[in-house]
């Protein structure tokens, strides 16, 4: 192999134009944080681009006392929680009976979960908001959380059962022959091999399910039924005056996600790849 | 083991809730919606079967070609700027120091973690006519290219069209940057010995090896466009008048705006046509052999 030297014009060129999307992507978020601290005559006038010279706390206190935030933090938390924690079960429990299990048809019970990767789901949304309606469950969360366990089923059953496929059948063997029941066996010995693909579930539905909108848009439509994404919106039409408290509500809102795949961003990236990778 | 694995009434504890969802929640809502895109319904009543009425309403309604119009334009903009910057910060990124390359992708990516309503009401603040940071810069910059982005009835789609490619730009990225990744080096090390040149060597030998993932890439960037609602519903209203329309958003409105479900359902059914319409056509032509390297 020819060894080049590490700065030519070309390298120096990519870098300088790798840093500068870098910029465009980062500094409106940036841009966002400084002015959750500022008041608006800073904002618009003095000093929109920089640093806040003063730092206004009480956009924060404000945000979180008058705007409603813990309600809606709240739900997010119970939505996000409640439909993770279904969902991992029943894909888990589906994909094992159809990745190792014997009954016949479970390869086309398998495709037949898949067809919500394949149908713009928003398509569904008029006869879901009636289904919802006539289920009567409008004034609870569950008018969310429901649908978003249907919606989010695919992803899961596709990755556990591609885990569950490279797992050898002795396992099921030995537990056999120590007289565990399949459930036993289910819950001692399978799932604890299976946790790396969990986790990779679990993050994804993350991401998906906290910054939902189309969805919760049409489906909850009492005020303190909201989760944070649609009481943001909410507050635009409310508060129109008050940049820098919504701009705060903006960052208490975005903390989570940022966080959680700041910590887990290789899982993130390898749970997006995945999903693109059989989704094509 | 045969009986162990084969044990009915286990198979259907394990199968039933999820069964259970994609039927009532996918399966029925689906049917429905096939069924309901040939009545006359307000969503209380009973439906109204009116044969294909609303299908020959919405191929005469101007809004409908407007909004396929639109979801067009979104889904242009959307890909030509996405897969071929993405393209580029993939290989770029490719050739920096480990550190960086965790750096980039984590600034890349970022705004795709953030909520759509965060992004929709941030990029209102950064279009503002008065205050906003882009038509600042450009008074900085003493160009007189201000204007009111979301205002005018020709940039409004386009700059609707700009946020959501920002924001799913680092999505495009990621996905083509592990492919990249994935190809083995030994052919590219190949021409590189035959005294091909970096460039060409990623043109002619990486970029063809990696066309399951363009294909996946085009897919969501152009259907994604199509299908856009989330952006114009936060930033725009469809607005002004009805120049951000797109066919969601159409839908959405004859069926919790005007009570008109039956053609909104309708409007559905187009929806669903036009991705599979595209969709099909890009696994035509674009990746039509699997590549096992």
């Amino acid at each position: 192999m020819r060894t080049k030297s590490k700065f030519t014009v070309g390298s120096v060129a990519f870098r300088v134009f790798l840093y500068f999307y870098a910029v465009v992507n980062l500094y409106p978020i940036v841009w966002m944080l400084f002015y959750s601290f500022k008041d608006n005559a800073e904002m618009f006038v003095t000093n929109p681009f920089g640093f806040p010279k003063v730092f206004h706390w009480e956009n924060y206190v404000k945000a979180w006392k008058t705007f409603n935030i813990p309600v809606y933090f709240m739900n997010s938390v119970k939505v996000t929680v409640i439909t993770i924690l279904i969902t991992v079960t029943i894909t888990t429990m589906f994909a094992y009976a159809v990745a190792r299990m014997r009954f016949r048809g479970q390869e086309t019970l398998r495709l037949v979960t898949l067809i919500g990767m394949f149908l713009p789901l928003q398509c569904i949304m008029i006869p879901l908001a009636v289904l919802v309606r006539d289920l009567h469950i409008s004034n609870t969360l569950w008018a969310v959380i429901i649908p978003y366990v249907a919606f989010n089923i695919p992803f899961p059953v596709m990755v556990i059962y591609g885990y569950l496929r490279s797992l050898p059948y002795e396992l099921e063997e030995s537990a056999c022959i120590d007289g565990a029941t399949i459930w036993q066996c289910f819950i001692r010995v399978i799932v604890p091999n299976i946790k790396s693909a969990i986790a990779t579930v679990v993050i994804f539905l993350f991401m998906g399910v906290w910054n939902e909108y189309n969805l919760a848009l049409i489906l909850l439509t009492r005020n303190n039924l909201k989760t944070l994404p649609l009481g943001i919106v909410f507050f635009q039409g409310e508060h129109t005056n008050d940049f820098g408290a919504m701009g705060a509500t903006m960052v208490i809102a975005s903390i989570p996600t940022i966080i959680i795949y700041i910590i887990f961003s290789n899982q993130v990236e390898k749970a997006m790849t995945v999903s693109g990778a059989v989704k094509g | 083991m045969k009986k162990y694995l084969g044990n009915k009434l286990m198979i259907g504890i394990f199968i039933m809730p999820v069964c259970a969802f994609i039927a009532v929640l996918i399966l029925y809502p689906l049917f429905i919606l096939v069924k309901n895109s040939f009545t006359t319904w307000d969503g209380l009543n009973p439906a109204v079967f009116t044969g294909i009425a609303n299908y020959k309403r919405i191929f005469k309604d101007p809004l409908f070609y407007k909004s396929l119009k639109n979801g067009v334009i979104y889904a242009i903009i959307q890909t030509c700027y996405q897969i071929p910057l993405a393209t580029l910060l993939a290989f770029a990124v490719k050739s920096v120091t480990n550190g960086e390359k965790k750096f980039f992708r984590i600034a890349y990516y970022i705004p795709a973690v953030l909520s759509v309503t965060v992004v929709c009401q941030l990029w209102v603040r950064i279009y503002d006519a008065d205050y906003g940071l882009i038509n600042k810069l450009f008074e900085i910059l003493g160009l007189s290219y201000q204007q009111n982005w979301l205002g005018g009835k020709d940039t409004a789609i386009r700059a609707v069209a700009m946020v959501g490619t920002w924001q799913f730009t680092g999505y495009q990225f990621i996905l083509l940057f592990s492919a990249a990744n994935s190809v083995p080096s030994d052919y590219f090390e190949a021409a590189l010995l035959d005294g091909c040149t970096k460039f060409k060597a990623h043109l002619r030998i990486t970029l063809p090896l990696m066309q399951e993932a363009y294909r996946y890439c085009l897919i969501i960037a152009f259907t994604g466009g199509l299908n856009a609602f989330a952006t114009m519903n936060i930033m725009t209203g469809g607005g002004p008048g009805t120049s951000t329309y797109t066919l969601t958003y159409l839908m959405y409105r004859s069926a919790f705006s005007v009570n008109n479900y039956g053609y909104g359902c309708t409007a559905s059914v187009m929806l669903v046509l036009q991705s599979f319409i595209f969709s099909l056509i890009v696994n035509r032509v674009i990746a039509r052999e699997q590549i096992i390297y």
